[in-house]
């Protein structure tokens, strides 16, 4: 539910920390004026005061409730000018919005996530969840894969992840362009690498278009089911509250009905990779 | 609830008159080379026409400007009287309150006007040249989403009740029992013309498929043939613009976080454009088909609602001389 009575009025929030991911990713620590939560797998819009509006999904957990962070790449214009915000700026948020992840639906299953880029943000919110509810899943393989060793965002957190029983990481570089001692080549390399029971499992795949489609076509060869395949299909999701209709996909409103979408459902629909 | 009233002409403007200061009217007058509403003032009272076919301006702008700031608090509006809709634009209104009135998400500002006006719908007893709403099963007399509709026949005013707030409105301006029942003859005559208009309707736009058949149609159409179609298109927005059931818009951010709606239409190069710049509609017979998929595909099996009410003000609009008419003709052969 919307935590404004106006639906297109946001909550202010004020950044109270910028940390540096990588050359082009930023995360903001945001601390809205008003309690502010999410299910992992919504998002939110976030305004910069008379500039523009922006979708992100949040990258920190649901569990926390007093603030939360959103992980941006430095792409286009508003992006660009999240990227020269100052700890202490104010903000608005409005959301959540969509659907979250259907997490009751991987319970007791192997789970593989398939994450590249700044695909990464969602995807850690998912794993904080996952972490705190770990006795309800299997396992979960994670493979994540950046351009080089420099574009690998959330690097303390590989660590982390490897500790954790049922926990399996794996990372890739396009590129290595300093050392790197784990595998080089794209995310859909490893997995090749990966033990899984595909029967008993599914798949979640967030990160740039290109990657998102030949994951697709790398797990349907695994074997993997259309309906077991969960897509982040992050269009250009301007209102958030399906009316504006700049996020359509086929007969889905990717801001309503999303922005998770098995293969299943959008697999007849033009364009769907671009 | 389905009541028939009838008064002279020159006691319905005298009415009318009385109204003005309570209400904003707006009812259709007859402009230059086509007919549009206008603010009603006394003197415009005389001018206002009836029965005609559709206004220039659709019905939506009412309910959703195509401008306004939706975050600055606007001061409240006066109730309203919406006089000479056609059964068109009212039937586009099933779909306006399917996309803004759904929750959780109620948009207030259309909640508010919606709830704020009186809707007086026409009967059209003539057609314009590209009128086609019986193709898609509508008929050319209002049958839902309005409260009175009206009918202007040799001097006399026939209103019939159509809802609660029309009963209401009715009791209000029926104080000194200037109305009276209207009569089996008058009825009669009104039927005769509706009837008259319809076989028109449907002599005009014979072979022309309905609309499920159009959207079927349109799902196996080839790139070929909407390249030729919108060989001439200019991405001028203007078929959306005019069309009463368009309603994307653009948020666009202020000083003071505010926030000003404006309606915008997926023919705009860019309109579904992301950061990283990738556009899914770039191409423009791709922004062309985008838009008669969402009309007779998609949106029909999202909101179980029509997309297309058959007013034809897109044809008319269009500065390529686009007749989509033509194109679902050709797709039928």
């Amino acid at each position: 539910m919307p935590v404004t009575e106006n639906i297109y009025e946001p909550v202010k929030a004020k950044l109270t920390n910028i940390i540096d991911e990588s050359p082009l990713i930023k995360t903001l620590v945001l601390v809205p004026e008003k309690e502010f939560s999410f299910k992992t797998g919504e998002f939110i819009e976030l305004t910069l005061n008379g500039i523009g509006e922006a979708p992100f999904t949040p990258s920190s957990s649901p569990l926390v409730k007093d603030k939360l962070e959103i992980t941006v790449m430095k792409a286009g214009y508003v992006t660009g000018k999240i990227h020269q915000l100052n700890i202490g700026d104010v903000v608005g948020i409005r959301g959540p919005f969509g659907k979250g992840y259907p997490l009751e639906k991987f319970y007791g299953k192997e789970v593989l996530i398939v994450g590249g880029g700044c695909g990464f943000a969602p995807i850690r919110s998912l794993l904080y969840k996952l972490i705190a509810e770990k006795e309800k899943f299997k396992k979960v393989i994670f493979c994540y894969g950046s351009k080089t060793p420099k574009d690998c965002i959330y690097k303390t957190l590989f660590k982390e992840l490897r500790n954790i029983e049922k926990f399996q990481v794996l990372r890739s570089v396009d590129m290595a362009d300093e050392p790197w001692d784990e595998t080089i080549g794209v995310v859909t390399v490893l997995l090749d690498q990966i033990k899984i029971d595909i029967n008993n499992s599914l798949a979640i795949v967030c990160g740039p278009p290109i990657m998102m489609k030949f994951g697709t076509i790398r797990l349907l060869e695994m074997g993997y089911r259309e309906t077991d395949i969960y897509l982040s299909m992050e269009k250009n999701m301007s209102c958030g509250l399906g009316k504006c209709g700049h996020c359509m996909l086929g007969d889905y409103l990717v801001c309503k009905d999303g922005p998770v979408f098995t293969y299943n459902e959008i697999k007849g629909l033009p364009d769907i990779w671009r | 609830m389905t009541q028939y009233y009838l008064i002279s002409k020159e006691n319905w403007d005298k009415i009318l008159n009385e109204l003005l200061g309570k209400y904003d009217v707006y009812a259709p007058v007859a402009a230059e080379d086509n007919q549009d509403y206008r603010f009603i003032l006394q003197d415009d009272i005389h001018q206002i026409i009836y029965n005609t076919p559709k206004p220039a301006t659709p019905l939506k702008i009412f309910f959703l400007p195509v401008k306004e700031n939706v975050v600055k608090k606007s001061a409240s509006e006066n109730p309203r009287l919406i006089i000479g809709s056609p059964s068109c634009d009212l039937a586009g209104l099933d779909l306006l309150d399917k996309i803004y009135l759904e929750e959780p998400f109620v948009d207030k500002f259309y909640q508010q006007r919606r709830e704020n006006t009186i809707l007086v719908g026409t009967s059209c007893f003539s057609t314009l040249e590209h009128c086609h709403c019986s193709s898609y099963g509508i008929k050319p007399f209002p049958e839902k989403n309005h409260d009175i509709s009206l009918s202007v026949l040799d001097g006399q005013v026939t209103l019939q009740i159509n809802s609660d707030k029309g009963k209401n409105f009715f009791n209000e301006i029926n104080h000194n029992n200037s109305f009276g029942e209207a009569e089996k003859q008058e009825l009669e005559k009104i039927d005769t013309l509706r009837v008259s208009v319809t076989k028109e309707l449907s002599k005009t736009n014979q072979g022309l498929p309905d609309y499920s058949k159009t959207g079927e149609l349109i799902k196996d159409t080839k790139k070929d043939i909407w390249e030729k179609y919108a060989k001439t298109c200019v991405s001028c927005g203007a078929c959306a613009s005019i069309c009463p059931t368009c309603t994307c818009f653009l948020l666009i951010d202020r000083p003071g976080f505010e926030k000003i709606r404006q309606l915008d239409g997926c023919q705009y190069p860019g309109f579904e454009q992301v950061a990283a710049g990738e556009d899914p509609l770039e191409e423009r017979f791709v922004r062309f088909r985008n838009r008669y998929l969402c009309k007779y595909v998609w949106k029909p099996e999202k909101y179980e609602s029509i997309a297309c009410t058959g007013c034809g003000r897109c044809i008319e609009a269009c500065i390529g001389n686009i007749n989509k008419n033509e194109l679902f003709r050709e797709l039928l052969t």
